[in-house]
């Protein structure tokens, strides 16, 4: 197989113009959607004190948004129910393609490269059956290869594992149709898993929660390098209940759920907006934007370490020496040790989703 | 060893100045919960008493029996919290929609096998909330292919069944009320609600969601798109009913408005005004099972319904709302 430096260095040769990678957009370490002071909402660039060090026009509001591996381009999500997505050149602001999800899909805000960024990998929703589907689209020309089935209803987040030939995909598990808005049809029924398919879509494994836990939907994932995965929960029960909102699963094994004390969890209002790994891996967090928290866990013992009270917290990513937040209040701040810190307070509200950009040239 | 950092100037907004809300809980408890939950289990234990004395699907009596029970569910169905969700009780009462058809093929299956759960109460409340409530009554009452299937005696029986075990559900959610409701009006420690901000806030979420599922789902559903409406997809449409359910969840979202808003009389006048008109659009349109969608003059009429739901979604989000110190989080109110 070919090695990613391989390759890279067999595509540099090749091409005629040069690539240009993240460094020329001021090398950032994160992409953030964001409603800015003028009232556009934009796709922004930023490095890991939230700084940005770019920013580029969106039509309408955005969700989460993927970075390829290397060249400075991303596919930038609107919100469910989106029906398109924009490829972005980051250095020009330019848009490459759109992205159109076919008659009867629509997107749900999240996708991801293959390792090699020859391929793009978005979750839909084919809404008259009520089934999630993987799209498969060329990363050169953004043109729609194929489509799998996603292992369940309402696939969400979805992650590269580390070995750059399996997906996780969260089944959130509920069913909505365009026509109803984001009504929930099928709360009674809903049965989230964890599903991780091969790149041709072959089903690997799936993990579902056990019945009690049945409505807990499964909606957002970090991977660690060693395969460990972690998920965001949202539940969907009774409000009375303050079920575990963060698990952590290795393939073949039983998931882990971690919560805090009842009296801090009790404040969460059942809903987790994001999860990353902190930067040495042994401390992984949620964000929970409904109960204003960030709550973090010691991974190896599960224990909950610390609550943070942050309002409007949402967006969560890896920094080289710890965790950055965002908030819908316009914060971007980093997690270090003991105690948050504000490094950047821009005037506009970041949207729900910290990406990380993987820098290789 | 758990720290909880308080960072001054990431501090939480302070919430909408404190007030004794006291008054408030304690009127929509009485005056709005209570009151309707009873009338409930009261009308499903005339439904009940009817189908026992009488179970055919065309009887006078019984289809008006059904008709009131299911009027006094569609009256308390944004109260979607609490005794309502144990156990899955509100599901189990109204299963709709059923994207997937689940309701047809639980009942095909339970007359397929003249699975005897009929004839127990304690078994029957276990099988698919699919096969049970208003919206497995209607097709076993209204719909032509269930009214061969199987034999009559069987028919008979699930008719009994299905409505034995709406009056048992009805009957517990009516209950646990009584305790509930002091919860409500009482937060705190032992309550499920910490705060009386907390408990305003659940009740300002049932108007809210009640309005977004009568505008979004009862009509929303059946309206599809211009180029293809779906006037199959409309609530209790065998029986005639989707439209009356449009107006009743109105006339009881109005009432909760009105009390959820008694503090501000400018706001409480603003939406007051505004269920008026939805109201008055939903009893202009002679349209019950909400066929006439699939014409472009009866969408246009509808969808003028939906637009003046919309309007009250509207209104409550950006006036009621915020007296209510609902946190106005640009990610907190927008989900995932």
């Amino acid at each position: 197989m070919t090695s990613r430096r391989h390759f890279l260095a067999g595509l540099a040769a090749t091409t005629l113009s040069p690539i240009r990678g993240w460094a020329s957009v001021g090398a950032p370490d994160f992409l953030a959607a964001g409603l800015f002071p003028d009232g556009s909402y934009r796709l922004a660039g930023l490095d890991a004190l939230g700084t940005i060090r770019f920013s580029l026009p969106l039509p309408a509001r955005g969700h989460a948004a993927a970075a390829h591996p290397f060249k400075a381009q991303a596919v930038a999500f609107a919100r469910r129910p989106g029906t398109f997505a924009m490829v972005i050149d980051c250095a020009t602001g330019s848009e490459l393609a759109v992205l159109q999800a076919p008659a009867g899909r629509h997107f749900y805000g999240h996708g991801t490269f293959s390792a090699d960024g020859e391929r793009f990998y978005a979750t839909e929703n084919d809404y008259e059956a009520g089934e999630g589907r993987i799209s498969v689209w060329d990363a050169n020309s953004f043109v729609r290869l194929g489509e799998f089935s996603s292992g369940g209803i309402g696939p969400h987040d979805m992650r590269l594992m580390p070995d750059g030939q399996t997906l996780v995909i969260a089944n959130g598990g509920i069913e909505t149709h365009p026509d109803s808005g984001r009504t929930k049809l099928n709360l009674p029924t809903m049965r989230p898993n964890l599903t991780y398919v091969d790149l041709s879509g072959t089903p690997l494994e799936q993990m579902e929660l056990p019945g009690a836990l049945r409505k807990n939907s499964i909606r957002h994932l970090a991977v660690r390098g060693d395969g460990l995965v972690a998920f965001a929960m949202q539940w969907q029960g009774p409000q009375i209940d303050h079920p575990p909102l963060l698990g952590l699963h290795r393939r073949g094994k039983k998931p882990r759920l971690l919560t805090a004390p009842e009296a801090d969890q009790a404040t969460l209002q059942a809903y987790a907006g994001s999860v990353a790994f902190a930067a040495d891996g042994r401390a992984v967090a949620i964000t929970c934007p409904r109960g204003n928290a960030l709550h973090r866990f010691d991974v190896t013992s599960g224990a909950f370490e610390a609550g943070f009270a942050l309002d409007d917290v949402c967006g969560l990513g890896t920094s080289a020496d710890g965790l950055v937040f965002t908030t819908g209040t316009g914060v971007f701040g980093t997690l270090i040790g003991a105690q948050p810190a504000v490094s950047a307070r821009p005037d506009c509200q970041w949207d729900n989703h910290l990406v990380p950009i993987h820098r290789h040239l | 060893m758990r720290a909880l950092a308080l960072i001054p100037f990431l501090l939480l907004p302070v919430s909408a100045a404190s007030q004794d809300r006291t008054p408030i809980l304690t009127d929509v408890s009485e005056a709005h919960i209570l009151p309707r939950f009873s009338t409930l289990a009261e009308a499903t234990e005339a439904l009940t008493t009817t189908a026992r004395t009488d179970c055919d699907p065309a009887s006078a009596d019984l289809r008006a029996a059904y008709g009131t029970a299911f009027d006094n569910w569609i009256s308390v169905s944004h109260l979607r919290f609490g005794p309502t969700e144990t156990e899955d009780r509100a599901f189990a009462l109204a299963f709709w929609p059923d994207t997937k058809g689940f309701t047809p093929k639980a009942l095909s299956q339970l007359i397929a096998e003249e699975d005897a759960a009929v004839t127990n109460a304690e078994a029957f409340s276990h099988i698919s909330v699919a096969g049970r409530g208003f919206f497995a009554l209607e097709r076993m009452i209204y719909d032509p292919a269930f009214a061969e299937q199987g034999t009559a005696a069987y028919r008979c029986a699930l008719i009994q069944a299905i409505a034995s075990d709406i009056d048992a559900n009805a009957d517990a959610i009516a209950n646990d009320w009584q305790s509930y409701a002091l919860t409500l009006i009482q937060p705190g420690a032992k309550s499920p609600y910490r705060s009386a901000d907390e408990a305003m806030q659940e009740l300002f979420k049932s108007l809210s969601t009640g309005l977004q599922f009568t505008a979004d789902t009862r009509l929303g559903r059946p309206l599809g798109t211009f180029d293809r409406p779906r006037p199959k997809r409309a609530e209790a449409r065998r029986s005639e009913r989707s439209l009356r359910h449009v107006e009743l969840s109105l006339i009881a979202l109005r009432d909760l408005a009105a009390r959820l808003s008694a503090d501000h009389p400018d706001i409480a006048d603003d939406l007051d005004l505004s269920f008026g008109i939805a109201i008055t659009d939903a009893q202009s349109i002679d349209d019950p099972a909400l066929a006439g969608i699939a014409s472009p003059q009866g969408r246009f009429r509808v969808e003028a319904l939906q637009q003046s739901i919309n309007d009250i979604r509207m209104i409550a989000a950006s006036e009621l709302g915020p007296t209510l110190g609902i946190n106005a989080g640009f990610n907190s109110l927008d989900g995932d």
